[in-house]
């Protein structure tokens, strides 16, 4: 039963894609949203009811489903955000034809592969084995490249895609390591496998297990395909970013984490790299002025934090820190997305959007506040979780999270004034008009600030208590000083933010490299490159070097035959024929001549005979490669007579 | 019974239209493609037929025929040659049905495409080794046919590359089936008596020769690095459908040669060299890759992603030989992984080729560089590139992904080092099909392509079938696996 969690967005994407031709925009939009509300009504029932999946390819290979905790919380998480993002991509990216009745066939697709991609997550979720995760996510990475060429058209567009596509790849090939060595050491692909391993195998395994999650995450160094994502409609970043594609390597990591853990330098590493990218991440978002661009680098930052809860020991810690996130940051891309319709671009220096769309910039506000950390909404309580679970490690683990925490607030204040703040008086004329969102788009918007906002019942004690009794996972003790020390830094940041907002942006080559990832994407592209470059070097050896010595090799055979075989044959075989004939000529004449023959038939008959062959075996030597292949047949033809007779008697 | 039928059906079809002079075009097409079809549908019944809990070689046919030699009439199938064979004779009925240009002489067009089924089929189902070798260097005729005749830019000079290199491979094969013959005792060709035998266990030299010329033989034809540059100029001269044979059947033909003969027949020696031969193939996996995303030629870029893909069955096939190894279970992964690598690539290559045949049919141009933004002029033609492109690039769900998921968990329990390298081949393909897809079918549409038709009913619906068989593959290969598990679980067992 477990199997229609993932078949139902499956099956629903291609319907949709093949039967949904004469829908238009509403048409879509319902029976897209109508798919994805099943799968979460289903993801309920199958919590509750604890159902199980199974099917066998072979006696080695079979896929199972199972519900962890883990995996409950994604399976829910899934619809419930996917829901108002379909809404939302409905209205915002199906274009009508021109009879105003149908849509597009792009907007039919893009609807389609969101249906898929949910199902493609779930299916992730829900594996119990590492063949199970391993295909869902492969298809996890194929949808993603679907949404993100979605306008192909753009010259750009399926470049920025497949680079996306080739850096979380190169992250896949950790899993099939991880796979592969689960499977040599067990027998079986089973998570179950991964705790039999011994020591050399479990270290192969978890080492392909964390580069998979790095590059699914955008964890350092592979953050940068976020941004080369970026070049994707707005409804697939929100997907993306919060219960799809990035969220799978902190699901992984968080699923797995009592096994993980049992390497000791699981801990330290994941935690180093988890912090890295929240500070650096950090950094990026501060300086960056793309909207979605900066959203994209707070993505990173924020499950960096996730890592670091996963490496502190406290994986529920990361899931809870997962949900708040989700809905603050689909939340915030369909606002992106939003204030570009306005204005055109996604330049964050041209948005302002607080004067035009008051109730958004409003809703917006919440999510912003959510995502700088401030009391009492409920991802400030996450985090907090998160600084307490890196407390118990060391103190100035807490401490570095609580910066991490404070450059967020920095971010999130700037793009909220500078997306959806008052417009400066200098620049209000500038305003160009936009259509009015419409009722989907808003409202979508709406729900998802509602449930950052409703998320605020965490802090309340009863509400804690009743996490830790639903989810069976570790919660962090909060220290007060550590609580106080956060909330400054996040004043802190939020006032920072407020003065950066209102100084002219200044223009500096740091200030342009900060806020793309110090030159990572540079990097990978020089990789990229090289790699292409390598490509075609190798060609030209194959044309020259490997099938050139072939061509030599040809050349200096037919060299040896034009030249010095001709020769041979013509002075040497040849000659031998004609000193043959010549010899049993005079052989002949001296018979004849002095009569003293032992019969006269003899000699005639030699002579005759050597004549004879001469001359065939000249005509033999015509040089026409027909005349040799004849010989040949007819050579084996008496053989294979031969032979047959042989047989038969 | 069966599998006589099978292989001699489409013979009789190319003698009968060869005949007939008087037979239009569709006429003949139709005649063909029934034919084709027939000897399909009698590998479909002995595969319905199969048992899996039977004897290794099933359906066997024998017929007395030189008995002071050894040579016999002897035919039989595993579940290896028949899962082989079955796709073999699918992507020939899809070769035949495909529209190609047939330069005004259709009925000899289709009479050797017949032809070359026969004796495919001959290869894959024959329990004999002369018969086996007869087939062998028969398929090579009617390939340098079919391209010499009705190939493109310059046929003549590409079949002769093609015949001479593959036949010198022949030649090597050739002298390895008499030493393998000469080490029996009483002499025979049969091929079960040899697997039984293994008669050039631990004779050291001899038998590492003879290795040896069969590895060369096998290794021309698969090919593998560096014995392979006959293969992207005969494709890129060859029809379409020719080309699609070429790779879909007869490269099998080498890696289905190295199963049947070396790895079967010569365990121990096999075992001996296995690291080696994992080694050449993870060079056939790299530098193939490396250099088909070098290539700006849509057909070649192809063909040569051929090399890559043989590679690994050839891994699997290695790692599946190491019997010093004693993870059983692991060796059987990576044979069935191998083998269906073989079926895999001959549906999603073959897919690939026949969509470059369209594309020659309607511009005359293998220049990516020439392309671009078809996805809106074509989406047909998309739909089924784009699907062929990432089956080959091993995405779940496809057949691909079933094959080399298999080949690299068996291969690394064995190789491990072989299979972290070996994994990057997937990473360059994808860069390379991705990149292959950019440049025909997204960005701006040229100003000459503006007349560029989308597939027709007879192209897609070839694709159409072809895609269906790397869908099921993909999700859900039990079908499949049952069959050849079968075998691979015999074959790798230690005697």
């Amino acid at each position: 039963m477990l199997w229609t969690l993932v078949l139902v967005p499956l099956l629903g994407a291609i319907l949709l894609y093949l039967g949904g031709r004469r829908l238009g925009r509403f048409g879509l939009s319902l029976s897209a949203a109508l798919v994805v509300l099943v799968t979460l009504v289903l993801a309920g029932l199958a919590v509750m009811s604890g159902w199980q999946g199974g099917v066998a390819w072979s006696e080695t290979l079979a896929l199972t489903l199972k519900l962890s905790a883990a995996g409950s919380v994604f399976a829910v998480t899934i619809p419930l955000i996917a829901l108002p993002i379909v809404a939302y991509a409905g209205s915002h990216e199906v274009t009508l034809r021109f009879d105003q009745r149908r849509a597009e066939p792009q907007g039919r697709r893009l609807m389609a592969v969101l249906l898929a991609f949910v199902g493609a997550m779930q299916l992730l979720v829900l594996a119990n084995d590492f063949l199970t995760l391993l295909i869902a996510w492969e298809l996890v990475g194929a949808c993603s490249w679907a949404l993100i060429s979605h306008k192909w058209g753009q010259v750009e567009v399926p470049k920025e895609a497949a680079q996306a596509f080739l850096v979380t790849r190169f992250g896949d090939l950790g899993l099939y390591i991880a796979a592969a060595a689960v499977f040599a050491g067990s027998g079986g692909f089973g998570y179950a496998g991964l705790a039999a391993l011994d020591d050399g195998l479990l270290g192969v395994a978890i080492a392909g297990i964390l580069l998979a999650a790095a590059a699914k995450s955008a964890q350092l160094p592979f953050s940068s395909w976020l941004f080369a994502a970026m070049a994707g409609p707005v409804p697939v970043s929100a997907l993306l970013h919060s219960a799809t594609m990035v969220a799978a390597g902190i699901y992984l990591l968080a699923r797995l984490q009592p096994t993980l853990s049992t390497v000791e330098w699981f801990a330290p590493l994941v935690i180093a790299i988890g912090l890295a990218t929240a500070l650096v991440g950090g950094v990026v978002g501060i300086f960056q002025c793309h909207a979605k661009k900066l959203l994209a680098a707070s993505t990173s930052a924020q499950y960096g934090l996730m890592w670091v809860a996963v490496g502190a020991g406290f994986p529920g810690v990361a899931l809870l820190h997962f949900v708040a996130h989700a809905f603050l940051k689909a939340g915030l891309f369909l606002a992106a997305g939003l204030a570009e319709r306005q204005t055109g671009s996604y330049q964050l220096h041209d948005m302002r959007q607080g004067g035009r769309l008051p109730g958004i910039a409003l809703a917006v506000g919440v999510m912003s506040l959510a995502l700088a950390g401030m009391v009492p909404l409920g991802a400030a309580w996450s985090k907090e979780q998160i600084a307490a679970a890196a407390g118990h490690q060391a103190v100035w683990l807490a401490l570095l999270v609580s910066l991490a925490g404070g450059l967020s607030a920095l971010y999130a204040t700037r793009f909220q004034l500078l997306a959806y703040g008052r417009p400066l008086r200098r620049e209000r004329s500038r305003l160009p008009d936009g259509p009015r969102p419409s009722r989907a788009e808003s409202g979508s918007l709406m729900l998802l600030a509602g449930v950052t906002l409703l998320l605020s019942v965490v802090w309340w004690p009863e509400a804690q208590d009743w996490v830790a009794e639903v989810l069976p996972l570790a919660l962090a003790k909060s220290k007060t000083w550590e609580l106080v020390v956060s909330l400054v830094l996040v004043v802190l940041g939020i006032a920072v933010g407020f003065v950066m907002t209102r100084r002219q942006p200044r223009s500096s080559i740091w200030l342009e490299r900060a806020a793309g990832w110090f030159g990572l994407p540079v990097a990978i592209q020089a990789i990229a490159q090289g790699a292409v470059m390598l490509g075609h070097f190798l060609a030209r050896f194959d044309d020259r070097v490997v099938d050139g010595g072939l061509r030599g090799t040809a050349r200096f055979g037919q060299w040896l035959a034009r030249c010095q075989l001709a020769r041979f044959d013509d002075r040497v075989v040849d000659a031998g024929l004609r000193g043959t004939a010549r010899f049993g000529q005079w052989l002949a004449r001296r018979h004849a001549q002095q009569g003293e023959a032992v019969s006269e038939g003899m000699p005639g008959l030699v002579i005759r005979l050597s004549e004879w062959g001469g001359y065939w075996a000249r005509r033999a030597q015509s040089g026409q490669t027909h005349h040799y292949y004849t010989g040949i047949s007819l050579g084996l033809a008496v053989i294979l007579a031969i032979l047959v007779i042989g047989a038969w008697l | 019974m069966i599998l006589t039928v099978a292989w001699i059906v489409p013979l009789m079809g190319a003698v009968a239209l060869a005949a007939f002079p008087r037979w239009s075009e569709a006429r003949a097409r139709q005649c063909a493609a029934g034919v084709a079809a027939l000897s399909l549908l009698a590998l479909v019944v002995a595969w319905v037929g199969f048992d899996p809990a039977g004897p290794l070689f099933q359906h066997v046919d024998e017929m007395r025929w030189v008995p002071s030699i050894g040579v016999a009439y002897r035919v039989g199938v595993d579940g290896i040659a028949l899962a082989v064979a079955t796709m073999s004779a699918l992507l020939f009925v899809a070769a035949i049905v495909y529209p190609v240009d047939t330069l005004g002489q259709p009925r000899q067009y289709y009479a050797w495409l017949l032809f070359l089924q026969a004796v495919s089929l001959g290869v894959f189902l024959a329990l004999d080794l002369l018969l086996f070798y007869v087939f062998f260097d028969l398929s090579l005729v009617g390939m340098f046919f079919l391209i010499g005749r009705w190939g493109h830019g310059t046929p003549q000079v590409s079949a002769l590359k093609f015949f001479l290199y593959t036949f010198a491979g022949s030649l090597f094969l050739l002298l390895a089936i008499i030493g393998l013959y000469l080490s029996l005792d009483p002499f025979t060709f049969d091929m079960r008596v040899l697997i039984e035998q293994q008669p050039l266990a631990g004779s050291g030299l001899y038998a590492g020769l003879v290795f040896l010329a069969l590895m060369l033989g096998f290794a021309i034809k698969t090919p593998l690095v560096p014995l392979h540059t006959w293969l992207p100029q005969a494709h890129v001269d060859a029809p379409g459908p020719a080309s699609a044979i070429l790779a879909g059947v007869l490269l099998k033909m080498g890696t289905y040669g190295m199963i049947r003969l070396p790895f079967a027949m010569m365990q121990e020696t096999f075992a001996e060299y296995s690291l080696v031969v994992g080694i050449v193939a993870l060079v056939a996996i790299v530098y193939g890759a490396l250099v088909a995303l070098g290539q700006s030629n849509l057909k070649r870029r192809i063909a040569y992603t051929s090399i890559n893909h043989m590679g690994y069955t050839v891994l699997g096939i290695a790692a599946a030989a190491a019997l010093f190894a004693d993870n059983q279970t692991a060796r059987q992964l990576a044979l069935t992984g191998a083998t269906v690598e073989m079926v895999a690539h001959g549906l999603i290559t073959g897919a690939l080729f026949l969509i470059c045949g369209s594309f020659w049919q309607r511009t005359s141009d293998y220049e990516l560089d020439h392309y671009g933004g078809l996805a809106h002029q074509a989406p047909l033609l998309t739909g089924f590139t784009v699907l062929a492109a990432f089956a080959s690039l091993g995405m779940p769900g496809l057949a691909g992904f079933v094959a080399e998921f298999q080949v690299f968990a068996g291969t690394f329990a064995i190789y491990p080092w072989l299979t972290v390298l070996g994994v990057l081949g997937i990473l360059i393909t994808a860069a390379l099909f991705l990149d292959l897809l950019r440049r025909l079918f997204f960005g701006r549409l040229p100003a000459h392509l503006g007349g560029f038709r989308d597939l027709e009913p007879a192209e897609w619906g070839v694709l159409g079938v072809l895609s269906l068989g790397i869908l099921v593959i993909g999700v859900y290969p039990r079908i499949l696996l049952t069959l050849i598990e079968a075998s691979s679980a015999i074959l790798v067992r230690v005697r």
